[in-house]
Formats: C-alpha cells, sequence, structure tokens
C-alpha cells in the first residue's frame, strides 16, 4: 500500500501543482532560514576535541590593574603575561602544559623563480602537538630539549609542504623562514578544529595555522610575534621590557587528566600568585581560573547572543510557515472530502485514509526540505559574503546538517499535516457522497 | 442476508428532532431485486446510507450475513462495506484524476489482493461492461452512460453480496438508462442482490420486489414487473 500512496500522493501534487508548490515553498523557506541559523550555532558551539576536552584547561590568572578589572563580569585575563607563562611552562606541574601565541611570517622557498610567502604561524611548546592531537603525515612534533635549547625548528601543514616541497617527505630539510633557516620536523595533516579553542583572542572560527615554531622563537626574535596585546601599565623601551611588562599577550593551557590533577594545578597556581603578590603584582584578590574546553567556549561567548536570537527568530519563522502549509492542506484537504468519502464507501477505514494522506503530507515535506536545502546553502553563502573570514568555517553543510534539514521537513509537515488530515478523515461519508 | 428490525434514525439538531425513520422492517433475500420508491425526504437515501454501513442508526438491530453491524468498529465496518457491498451512486463518484483501470482498483486495493489477481478482475470487469478498451482513459473522457457502467465494475470488482445503488440511471438520458438497467437485471440473473433506489416508476416496476418508504417508514407494494412475474412463476414450478 506505501507504494500506492506514494503514487497517489504524486497524481495529488501534481494535479495541484500551484498550491503544492506554494507548501513547498513555504516549508522550503522555513527550513532554510532555521537551518542557515542553525548551522551556523551548530558548528558554533561544537565541541571541538570531543574525546578530551574535559582534561584540556585554559589557564587564567588576574595580573591586572587593581584599581580596575580587566572584565566588566570581575573575570581575569584571557591571556597571560610573558613573565608569568614562562614561569609556568618552566615549573611543568601538569602532565602537560602549552605555551603559545599568534605569530606570522615569510617563507623563502628555496630556487630562483619562487616568490616568498606569507604564512600564519604557531609559536607553540612541545606538548601542543600531543595535547591537541594533531595528525602528522610525516616525522613528529619537536620535543621539550628542542624548547629547552632554542632549536630553530618547524612542523609544516600538508599545505604549505605541498607548496614548498611539492608534498614528499620533508623532515630533515631546511626551510627559510624570516631570514632564518629552520629544520622541518614533521608535517602535519588536515587540522582545523572549529571553533579554535585553543586561541580565541584571535578569531575562534580562524583557520588554524601553516606552520608551527617554537615559542622561543619569539624572545629570540627569529619570528614576528601577532594577535591581540593588551596592556594596563607602560611597558618601557624595547622588546625586552615588553616582555617583562604586565601586557598579557600569550595563551596557556595545561592537560590535567583527573579532578585531583586539577585541585593540585589550582594550588600551585595559588602558591605562585601568593608569591608574585609578595613581589608587589597581582594586587587584585586571588582570582586563578582553569576552565576546560566546553566551559572556556562558553566563558567566552563563542556562540553570540546575536546568533541565538538569530536562530530564536528562524525557529520562529519556521513556526509560521508551518502555520500556513497546515492552512494550505487543509483547504486542500476538505477539498479532497468527497473523494474521502467515496474511498470509505468502498472500504477505506479512517487508520487507512489517514496514512494516504499523512504520506502525502510527508511527501510535500521531503519536496520541502529539498527546496530547503537550497536555501540554507544559499542563506550559508549570503553570511560568508556578509560576514567574510569573521564566520568562515561556519558556513558548509554537513551531512549531519543535511539530513537533520530533511528529516525536520519531514516532521514539519507531518506536523502541519496531522490537523487537516484528522478533519479529512472524519468526513461523514454519507453527506459527502451526496453532496457530489 | 440483511435484516432491519425497528431501525429507527434520529437527526438531532439544538432544537429540532426529525425521524428520518423510523420501526423500520425489512428482510432482503439472496437475489433479490429491490427497488425503493418514495416522495423525496421520506428516508430512502437515509435507508440506503444505513444499509450500505455509511451512517449509523439511532435504535434497533441491523444483521448482515449474521453480523451484529451495531457492534463493529470503524475498522469492521470498513471492512464489511469492502467485502459484501457494492455502490453505485446517481452522479457516478468516480475519482476524476485517476484512469478507468485505477478507479477499479481502488475497492481492491483495500482488500489486499495481489497485483495478478487486481488485474484480472479489473480486467474482466471493464470488459464485462464494455469498456475493456478504454481502461487508461479518464473519466472525463467518457459520457455518461459510460461513466456509470465503470462505477458498475467498480462496485461489481470486489464480488460483492449486494449492490446499493442510488438513483443509478438519475443523470443519464432514457436510452443510457435503459442499457444501465439492462446490465444491472443482468448483473441481479447472475446472482447479486440489488437494493435500487428509484424516483422512476417504470424502473421500479423492473425490480423482482418494490418497497415505498413513507415517513421513515418502509411497505412493501406489489410486485407488477414481468420479470419478477417469470422469476415467481419459476419459483413456484421449481416447488411443484
Amino acid at each position: 500500500m506505501f507504494t500506492y500512496y506514494l503514487r497517489l500522493a504524486w497524481i495529488s501534487i501534481v494535479k495541484h501543482w500551484g498550491l503544492s508548490l506554494v507548501m513547498i515553498t513555504a516549508i522550503g523557506l522555513g527550513i532554510g532560514a532555521s537551518m542557515t541559523t542553525v548551522t551556523v550555532n551548530y558548528l558554533m558551539s561544537a565541541n571541538p576535541i570531543p574525546h578530551k576536552s574535559s582534561q584540556l584547561y585554559n589557564v587564567q590568572l588576574d595580573s591586572w590593574d587593581v584599581n580596575e578589572p580587566y572584565n566588566d563580569d570581575g573575570s581575569p585575563p584571557e591571556q597571560l603575561t610573558y613573565r608569568d607563562g614562562t614561569y609556568l611552562i618552566n615549573a611543568k606541574k601538569a602532565f602537560r602544559q602549552n605555551i603559545q601565541a599568534q605569530a606570522n611570517a615569510v617563507i623563502e622557498p628555496e630556487g630562483d623563480d619562487a616568490l616568498p610567502f606569507m604564512v600564519t604561524a604557531r609559536a607553540n611548546s612541545a606538548d601542543f602537538f600531543t595535547m591537541f592531537d594533531l595528525p602528522f603525515i610525516y616525522g613528529s612534533g619537536w620535543d621539550d630539549s628542542s624548547d629547552d635549547s632554542k632549536q630553530q625548528v618547524v612542523v609544516l601543514n600538508n599545505e604549505t609542504n605541498q607548496r614548498v616541497f611539492g608534498g614528499e617527505n620533508s623532515v630533515g630539510k631546511n626551510i627559510k623562514i624570516g631570514g632564518n633557516y629552520f629544520k622541518v620536523v614533521g608535517v602535519i595533516d588536515y587540522w582545523d578544529p572549529k571553533p579554535r579553542f585553543y586561541d580565541i583572542s584571535t578569531g575562534a572560527f580562524n583557520d588554524a595555522e601553516e606552520i608551527f615554531v617554537p615559542f622561543s622563537m619569539i624572545a629570540e626574535e627569529k619570528i614576528g610575534r601577532s594577535g591581540n596585546t593588551n596592556c594596563w601599565k607602560p611597558t618601557g623601551d624595547g622588546f625586552q621590557a615588553f616582555l617583562n611588562s604586565e601586557c598579557v599577550w600569550l595563551q596557556f593551557w595545561v592537560e590535567l587528566p583527573n579532578a585531583e590533577a586539577k585541585e593540585e594545578y589550582m594550588s600551585f597556581l595559588g602558591a605562585y600568585v601568593d608569591q608574585q603578590k609578595a613581589l608587589g603584582r597581582f594586587e587584585r584578590p586571588l582570582n586563578n581560573r582553569l576552565n576546560n574546553v566546553m566551559e572556556w567556549l562558553e566563558q567566552q561567548q563563542v556562540v553570540t547572543d546575536d546568533a541565538v536570537m538569530m536562530m530564536t527568530m528562524s525557529l520562529m519563522f519556521l513556526l509560521v510557515c508551518l502555520l500556513n502549509t497546515v492552512g494550505l492542506l487543509l483547504a486542500k484537504f476538505i477539498g479532497k472530502a468527497p473523494e474521502i468519502g467515496l474511498r470509505q464507501a468502498l472500504g477505506a477505514s479512517r487508520r487507512t485514509l489517514f496514512a494516504q494522506y499523512i504520506i502525502e503530507s510527508a511527501c510535500i515535506g521531503i519536496a520541502g526540505g529539498l527546496l530547503g536545502l537550497v536555501f540554507a546553502w544559499l542563506g550559508l553563502q549570503g553570511i560568508a559574503l556578509l560576514y567574510g573570514d569573521m564566520l568562515k568555517g561556519l558556513t558548509g553543510l554537513d551531512t549531519s546538517m543535511i539530513v537533520s534539514a530533511v528529516g525536520l521537513a519531514i516532521l514539519t509537515s507531518i506536523l502541519a499535516g496531522l490537523y487537516p488530515t484528522w478533519r479529512a478523515c472524519n468526513v461523514q461519508p454519507s453527506q459527502q457522497l451526496k453532496s457530489q | 442476508m440483511l435484516t432491519m428490525n425497528n431501525i429507527s434514525k434520529v437527526f438531532q439538531t439544538d432544537e429540532v428532532q426529525t425521524h428520518a425513520l423510523r420501526d423500520f422492517h425489512l428482510k432482503v433475500n439472496e437475489g433479490d431485486f429491490i427497488s425503493v420508491t418514495g416522495p423525496s425526504g421520506s428516508g430512502k437515501t437515509t435507508f440506503l446510507n444505513i444499509a450500505g454501513l455509511l451512517e449509523n442508526f439511532t435504535s434497533g438491530t441491523f444483521m448482515l450475513d449474521d453480523i451484529d453491524i451495531s457492534k463493529l468498529n470503524d475498522r469492521g465496518r470498513s471492512k464489511t462495506r469492502n467485502e459484501k457491498i457494492g455502490f453505485i451512486f446517481q452522479s457516478f463518484n468516480l475519482i476524476p484524476d485517476l484512469n478507468l483501470y485505477d478507479n477499479v482498483d481502488v475497492p481492491l486495493r483495500y482488500q489486499g489482493l495481489s497485483s495478478k489477481e487486481r488485474k484480472k478482475r479489473i480486467v474482466h470487469h471493464l470488459e464485462m461492461v464494455g469498456l475493456g478498451s478504454r481502461m487508461k482513459h479518464l473519466p472525463s473522457q467518457l459520457s455518461g452512460g459510460q461513466q456509470q457502467r465503470v462505477a458498475i465494475a467498480r462496485a461489481l470488482a470486489t464480488n460483492p453480496r449486494f449492490l446499493l445503488a442510488d438513483e443509478p440511471t438519475g443523470n443519464l438520458d432514457t436510452q443510457m438508462a435503459k442499457s444501465v438497467m439492462a446490465l444491472l437485471e443482468e448483473i441481479n440473473q447472475q446472482g447479486t442482490t440489488i437494493i435500487m433506489v428509484t424516483h422512476d416508476d417504470d424502473l421500479a416496476n423492473r425490480a423482482t420486489r418494490k418497497i415505498q418508504i413513507k415517513d421513515g417508514r418502509v411497505s412493501e407494494l406489489d410486485v407488477v414487473s414481468d420479470r419478477a412475474n417469470s422469476k415467481i412463476k419459476a419459483t413456484e414450478e421449481a416447488i411443484a
């Protein structure tokens, strides 16, 4: 009977193509608008490293001005000073720890015809690769000894390796970055966590960096630092003065395998801040924080209030489209009352008729869902055009969202079809047959 | 096969009670061709709707092949309607979007028959009514008489125990009406019981039994048709 119902649905949809088109368009618009915003919200609020997000903690210390909090809500700066960061990394009190900052550099490939090009870089310590599970094609990250001895080593992403070395195993080869030679120790496969949790300060949805160099290269001035810097008092002259200043500009992450380790690390941070207070720093009340990945993303409001508002409005729009579809289906099915009466006379039970017309509603929903996907794709392209790099990486439909869109459309159309179908199936056949 | 005892049907509005049928008694035997006459509003259609399980009655008992109809739920009534009753309507009631083949197919679908069996029955019955060559035509491409023949084919396709015909020739010209009536007589002669509501005394007289409904009550009239007489005579001869 299912194929029979599908055939009847097709005949009905084609016969009343104008009405069907209006319903399909209404559902398509509703689905398109809601899926556009749901997709953005879904990708914004996704867990970028689900298998260990609860063990990775961002470290915050409140070294800010005693007279004015860093944030209105009293939360400490999102980044650390160089002094604090280097102390924590050298202390090695966590299972793993990583100090990092954004940088940029110019690569000068070998060969007369090769032109230099700019890349985004991350200056980080050795544990970055193991903490954040970067996938390696060739080689690996560097080790702690390379950090300690300030070796000029680099990890390339696949794209950069393709560009400079034609994609071959470049481990052990040298590459000229910013006028200095770095030895390639590893090449990573595609890695682009969204949101880019490890450095929200430079954009939660920007692409991951193209090369990775030891954090010490910044202090050695072998690589140019970039990213956000916030200061609350003068820094003095020269780069060394800047490094010793109270400016916050680097991110610090630790991996703590359990609650006990977290507690111990908090105690360690507390002791450090107390020590610094004795030296005249950290004049604000003790305000150290350890947030795991999802807590960190929430605290940083990666999913903006605007995005949530847009999603709510688009879901309300879907509701309006749904109500319109209810009205249109009601008109269509009531118009079919004589046929329904006749089918009852010929042996169709209410349940049979209900199945027939709910399948017709679902068919309209599927068509609406597919159209909705087109609208959603257009909507996402529109957002990409409107916001550019700001929301780069959030404007793609993945399989789960496609399935969700069609599923939502079918569910929506079935919901929309319930009342009209129920009404239609409760017609009095004798009345309908008489009125024909 | 069909017995109605003390059937009454009351239509209730806020202020008015209308007795469409009252103290209605009728026994229909296998092979009967019953014509039902009566003035407008007398309750003919109500009777036909109750007999066809399209409408509930207010009180009384209605047995169909020893099934107490009042005890059936919607599914049971649908099944009984589908398997035992065929309908022929004044306005044909074909589904305009479906071709003749698919129209006749409708009740067979609800019987859950195999595709092969359905095809066999559809082709047989459409050929029986002389429309075997027009199976892919839509109802709108046929004359009124042809549409009524399709409706008859559809009614017969499920091999029902009896046919309920509501003014089957009401929308047809005289020639078409005669042809449809002849077809009904032929079907009856093959053993199908027919109950036919009509305003036309000539057609009513061609039935083997003639009942009249007046003010919701039924009365049996004398049978006047040659066909009926010959049938009675044949029965008497058989008994003798």
